[in-house]
């Protein structure tokens, strides 16, 4: 292999540029990519492309370029034939000769075929000879422009054509196509330096049927009938320097909407959709408000594309100028549920527009900026739309997230930093992959990564404060937009990109604080942070003595050391003191404010200077302290335990107003089931003003204590009371109000309720009678004739309310499940579910919710033995043709089914379905299922484990042809 | 219709022959009218001259006199109705006899000969009693606007009403409880119908009819009927859109800040009209104003393309 990667590349930069090196000896200015057919019957695309390249050595011979499953045709290099090998070592990623079959050789092998071919080092799987007539035109440092003929026949990846099997025309039929991929996959689709650092200008030329459209980056600069008038060419221009891999197209019968707010702003959906269209991007134009607003800086591109697709391969991808989303993100305006899902998903990608898209990065290790910044700003945004509370719950929610995820699987690692290849030096030797490629990763740790990315960037927030964060920001943005009006000569091009040095340097520039040490912690180090916290009231010094003790050695922890807020609410008042962490001091004394208690009478001063009235009487008569808090700012990624009196954390729950607080101490009540906290838990969920996300998760708090409690429980079933009070009639409690969800707090509550009070159960373990027959009149009086919104979501948690009444049945001696021997509460439930999911089919809900959860539904019943356990029904809905999310919930229940009954049919049948599954999400999503809830495990036995297995398996995941095959799947 | 134009035939002739011999009062009433015309057949042949006649030639020319006027009886009702009456007129009878090729002026001179022979009118027999449909109560006169040889009124049954008012269920636990069960009974129905018209599937091996379940169904577009909102829904949207708007202004302080339509597009658009106040003409001519490259027609090819 020749060491062309490895030379330093011979750039005249000027001495501002932070020393970027290109790893290629050539420099990309300009590319054309022209599609000159796309037959969407053979799903076969033909093109060329042309790359102008600037060499930047003497001696260039060879061209290394990224190119995937293409057919190449014909290279010429300034009209001159050259010569060119394609290899890509990633079909086959470890050689038939292999004997070892484990997963550490396998890593090893696929992280060698994916370097091998790794833009970032140089390489590619197309190398193209120079001709030698070139040498000399070379040695001179002159433009070189490589015209590559290919054509692409049933692309397994990176394009993804859906043709629907009806009459009429293609564009009748609504097939389109749509470029996908996981993070740089271009080379699927067509040849190119497929890097996020390789910058350049771009030209796209697609001739699409005269009924369709094509929507790519840039700017649309006209549209030209083909001289036979049945096709047209859409031309356009990029002229912002962009990477090939945030180069995108979608090709299909849309219907165009042009935003009313943003004229400059175009939305595509399929026929028929236009209505949810309008609907769904009717809010668009605030995010692009809000963004510009923060970032003090106007959207980097002349014009902004969303296209509406089916079959998505992810939810949202950000493709310079252009975003793609899932066709299911559209809803009406009668969907409760989804429009904050979808508004999220917009936010997101308008994000990664100017993060991610327009700003690109250098190297891999430079991915967590990015990610970072596009998923703090979108936090931001999450912040001002759906204000505090739901910000600092997505927060906690995320926190705990990854907190979980690094102590199952390891440390998540931002910026890996690799040495000599030593694999003593592998940073990540706890994963079975490498961190070293994006491509080596598991889906999980990417979410991860991405996750703990954000989470970080809000770290360096709370220590530089926002305003320099944006400013920083600002900074990036506005050298990235200097830059890319230049022209390429005057190598600026090298400013858009992102990296981590200069992010950081950025940072101390704009704010003059070192936050090295931050950095180091989080970003160059994996691992969270493990405390367990108790404490001790010493009467005699009035000192509160707490230990915080730190678990360090556990895989996925890593020690803190440094600075660590508490917040201790005591009777005079909340008081925050910083203590600092160090290696081996456990206790900190800190003074207490108020000496116990003095006056009865008086008002209690909370944090956010409110003052409030409290029964004092639970509490220690000899304590003033309330409650409690360890690092209630989540400045730390880490996860506390800590030990307070029951009564503590029913203080906190009441009147606490962190929402994160709140959210704590109910979890911390499922633990104490008292009368007291029962008590609290009812006075939170009848509380009006308390977050709607921490009633919900009261309910299901309520529950398990009153399963506790359960043998002395009074009173009727937990929160049937509430529930009557609240949305019942006045006069006649059994019969629930007619819907109306304009209040959406109490349309969520609503739901939830019932799901919580179906887990209640009673001495014999059987969830009460009078609880089932309370949800079957709730779903019995169901009326949604006067309500402006739909009430899918709400009967499908019905149903889910339903399924979780279900106790396992009373089998005497393993008999045959039959009709008779029906238990009579199934039967209702049966009855329920066959009429629900009877009547999807003549009056369709929003996607399909409720059939979703009579899916769901039947399985609980099977799995508790009340209805025969049988695959065929799931196997049914999972076919192709069937929406998505209804697959993915048969799909989860053939899973389930092959684990429980150890089939070895089933597991063959879902290996086949990951194979040839036309619908990629699809295919990834049974391998994410299997490795959830594996069919066995690594030490247990089972007949599903055996050679042929372990050979198909393996077969399959050395035919990486999507790059993304990760079956953890515990061979051997 | 025989017995119509046997009707209409005996009436035009004008005779009636009587004898009260029972047996069936229908069979009575042919057979004295039968009889009737065996007095007229021979009289009209005492008039022509004969003194006496046979039997059986005496039935055959009261056949013959039969079929003849019950052949004018007939003809004459299918002229009236098809002039669209039911009670034929002379002038029906005219045009029959017309047809039929009898000279109606010699009519009248033939009625009013000398030495015709004038038959006393038959006792009145009775009448077949032709079951009468269901008459309740008196029908009504004709009030003086409507003139007498209108029809008469139908029997009052067919038009009298006695509204009766049950007093309204207002009770609105047992007006839920109906439209529920209602419903519910509608769903079921519907459901076990379609699975039993349908292919079905069956959560149990032995019985597939207590909990029949329609098949699943591919569909070649899944995702239009997920998405679509279904024309009930449609419709739902748009009733309660009229009737909920002065309840919007609950929802400014939600936490979820979903702005519903109305009130969100308010505030877009001031916000729209403060940014840019040439945008505000875009309501009117929304398509003149928008220069967008996507609504731009498509170009000619250029000729020098064309080899």
């Amino acid at each position: 292999m020749p060491p062309t990667g490895l030379e330093p590349a011979r750039m005249n930069r000027k001495k501002g540029d932070k020393g970027f090196e290109s790893p290629r000896p050539y420099k990309l200015t300009h590319q054309v990519v022209c599609i000159n057919n796309i037959n969407f019957q053979r799903k076969s695309v033909v093109g060329f492309v042309e790359l102008t390249i600037f060499p930047t050595v003497a001696n260039l011979n060879r061209i290394k370029l990224n190119s995937k499953q293409c057919r190449i045709y014909r290279v010429r290099i300034n009209d001159l034939e050259a010569a060119f090998i394609y290899n890509d070592p990633t079909l086959e990623v470890c050689h038939n000769e292999s004997k070892q079959r484990n997963l550490n050789y396998f890593s090893n092998a696929y992280a060698a075929a994916v370097s091998a071919v790794d833009p970032d080092a140089g390489n590619g799987e197309l190398c193209i000879k120079v001709p030698s007539e070139l040498w000399k035109h070379v040695d001179e440092l002159k433009v070189l422009k490589i015209h590559i003929n290919f054509s692409l026949d049933q692309p397994k990846g990176g394009l993804h054509f859906v043709v629907p099997s009806v009459e009429g025309s293609m564009a009748e039929r609504g097939a389109h196509v749509f470029s996908c991929g996981y993070q740089n996959s271009t080379r699927f689709w067509f040849p190119c330096v497929d890097s996020y650092s390789e910058l350049c200008t771009w030209k796209l030329e697609f001739t699409v049927d005269a009924a369709m459209v094509a929507v790519s980056n840039g700017d649309l600069v006209e549209t030209v009938y083909t001289h036979d008038m049945r096709k047209k060419t859409f031309h356009y221009m990029l002229t912002i320097p962009t990477a090939a891999s945030n180069i995108s197209l979608a090709i299909g019968p849309f219907e165009i909407l042009v935003d009313p707010y943003m004229h400059e702003v175009t939305h595509f959906c399929l026929p028929q959709l236009l209505p949810l269209l309008k609907h769904t991007t009717s809010y668009l134009h605030e995010v692009f408000e809000f963004y510009e607003e923060i970032l003090t800086c106007r959207y980097p591109y002349s014009c902004f594309k969303t296209v509406f697709i089916d079959e998505a391969y992810v939810e949202v991808a950000a493709y310079a100028s252009m975003s793609i989303f899932s066709t299911n993100l559209l809803h009406s305006a009668m969907i409760i549920d989804e429009t904050p899902l979808t508004r999220r998903c917009l936010a997101q990608s308008l994000a990664q527009q100017f993060f991610g898209c327009f700003i690109s990065r250098m190297s891999w290790s430079d991915e967590w900026v990015l990610k970072g910044i596009s998923g703090y700003i979108y936090g931001l945004w999450m912040k001002k739309t759906f204000g505090v509370n739901e910000y600092r719950h997505w927060i906690k929610e995320e926190l705990d997230k990854i907190v979980a995820y690094e102590l199952k699987t390891g440390g998540v690692l931002l910026h890996p930093i690799f040495g000599g290849g030593k694999e003593k030096d592998n940073p990540a030797s706890h994963l079975h992959f490498s961190i070293k490629h994006p491509h080596t990763l598991s889906w999980e740790y990417y979410t991860m990564f991405q996750c703990k990315a954000h989470l970080v960037m809000r770290l360096i927030e709370n220590r530089i404060s926002m305003e320099f964060m944006l400013q920083v920001f600002n900074k990036l943005l506005s050298l990235a937009s200097t830059a890319s009006s230049q022209k390429f000569q005057s190598h600026m091009w090298s400013q858009m990109l992102v990296s981590t040095s200069g992010f950081l340097k950025s940072i101390s520039n704009v704010s003059g604080k070192d936050i090295q040490p931050l950095i180091k912690q989080w970003v160059d180090q994996s691992g969270v942070v493990k405390f367990y916290g108790s404490f001790a009231f010493n009467r005699k010094r009035n000192v509160l003595e707490l230990e915080i003790k730190q678990d360090y050695t556990s895989p996925g922890t890593q020690k803190y050391v440094g600075p660590l807020k508490v917040t201790v609410q005591e009777l005079d008042g909340s008081f925050n003191h910083t203590l600092q962490i160090e290696e081996n001091s456990l206790k900190h004394d800190i003074p207490c404010h108020s000496k116990s208690r003095r006056n009865k009478k008086k008002k209690i001063p909370l944090m956010n200077g409110e003052e409030v009235d409290m029964d004092l009487s639970a509490m220690d008569a000899d304590s003033p302290l309330l409650w409690i808090r360890i690092d209630p700012d989540m400045s730390v990624l880490r996860k506390v335990e800590f030990e307070q009196a029951d009564f503590m954390w029913q203080y906190q729950l009441r009147y606490e107003r962190d929402v994160v607080a709140q959210q704590e101490s109910i979890l911390a009540l499922e633990k104490f089931p008292t009368p007291a906290s029962r008590l609290a838990l009812t006075d939170i969920l009848e509380q009006e003003q308390c977050f709607y996300r921490v009633r919900m998760s009261a309910c299901f708090c309520l529950a398990k204590i009153a399963n506790s409690m359960v043998s002395t429980w009074t009173g009727p079933p937990a929160m049937k009371s509430l529930f009557t009070r609240m949305f019942c009639c006045k006069t006649c409690p059994n019969i629930v109000k007619t819907n109306n969800f304009m209040s959406f707090q109490s349309y969520f509550l609503q739901k939830t309720m019932p799901v919580a009070m179906a887990l209640l159960r009673d001495v014999h373990n059987l969830c009460p009678k009078e609880v089932l027959t309370f949800i079957l009149d709730l779903i019995k009086y169901n009326d949604n004739r006067k309500n402006k919104f739909s009430d899918n979501y709400y009967r499908a948690e019905m149903i889910d309310a339903l399924a979780n009444s279900v106790t396992p049945a009373v089998s005497v001696n393993n008999e045959v499940r039959t009709l008779d021997n029906l238990n009579p509460d199934v039967r209702l439930i049966l009855e329920e579910i066959t009429r629900f999911l009877n009547m999807e089919k003549l009056l369709p809900s929003y996607r399909h919710t409720i059939t979703v959860s009579c899916l769901r539904a039947i399985r609980v019943l099977q799995k508790n033995g009340h209805v025969p356990s049988d695959p065929a029904l799931f196997k049914s809905y999972a076919e192709y043709g069937h929406f998505v999310d209804i697959r993915i919930a048969a799909l989860e229940a053939v899973v389930d089914y092959t684990k429980v009954d150890r089939s070895y049919e089933e597991l063959q049948w879902l290996l086949n379905m990951i194979q040839n599954d036309p619908v990629p999400y699809v295919r990834h999503k049974i391998l994410n299922m299997l490795t959830k809830n594996p069919p066995f495990t690594k030490n247990m036995e089972s007949p599903l484990c055996n050679e042929a297995l372990v050979d198909q398996l393996w077969k399959l995941m050395n035919s990486g042809d999507d790059g993304t095959y990760f079956c953890k799947l515990k061979i051997k | 219709m025989a017995d119509a134009a046997a009707t209409a035939g005996a009436g035009s002739s004008g005779t009636r022959s009587g004898s009260k011999q029972s047996t069936n009062p229908a069979d009575n009433y042919h057979l004295a009218r039968r009889r009737t015309l065996q007095v007229v057949v021979s009289s009209l042949l005492t008039e022509a001259g004969f003194e006496s006649a046979e039997k059986a030639s005496v039935e055959t020319l009261t056949e013959m006199l039969q079929s003849y006027i019950s052949e004018i009886g007939r003809s004459a009702k299918s002229y009236c109705e098809h002039t669209a009456r039911t009670q034929p007129t002379l002038s029906d009878i005219v045009v029959t006899l017309v047809e039929m090729g009898f000279n109606v002026d010699t009519l009248p001179a033939y009625a009013k000969r000398s030495q015709r022979m004038v038959i006393t009118a038959p006792p009145v027999t009775n009448q077949p009693v032709t079951p009468k449909a269901l008459t309740a109560g008196q029908n009504r006169p004709h009030p003086p606007h409507i003139p007498s040889h209108f029809p008469e009124f139908p029997d009052p049954h067919t038009y009298i009403k006695t509204p009766t008012y049950r007093e309204p269920v207002s009770d609105y636990q047992v007006l839920r409880e109906k439209a529920a069960s209602q419903r519910r009974d509608v769903e079921r129905a519907l459901t076990r119908f379609m699975a039993k018209t349908g292919e079905t599937q069956s959560l149990f091996k032995d019985d597939v009819s207590t909990f029949p379940l329609i098949a699943a169904r591919p569909f070649t577009i899944p995702y239009l009927t997920a998405l679509l909102p279904s024309e009930l829904e449609m419709q739902q949207m748009e009733e309660t859109d009229s009737s909920e708007q002065d309840e919007q202004t609950d929802t400014e302080n939600l936490p979820l800040h979903i702005n519903t339509d109305d009130s969100g597009a308010e505030k877009e658009n001031t916000s729209v009209l403060q940014q840019n106040p040439s945008l505000s003409g875009s309501r009117n001519g929304e398509e003149n104003i928008i220069d967008n490259p996507y609504l731009r027609p498509v170009k000619k090819p250029k000729i020098r393309r064309k080899n």
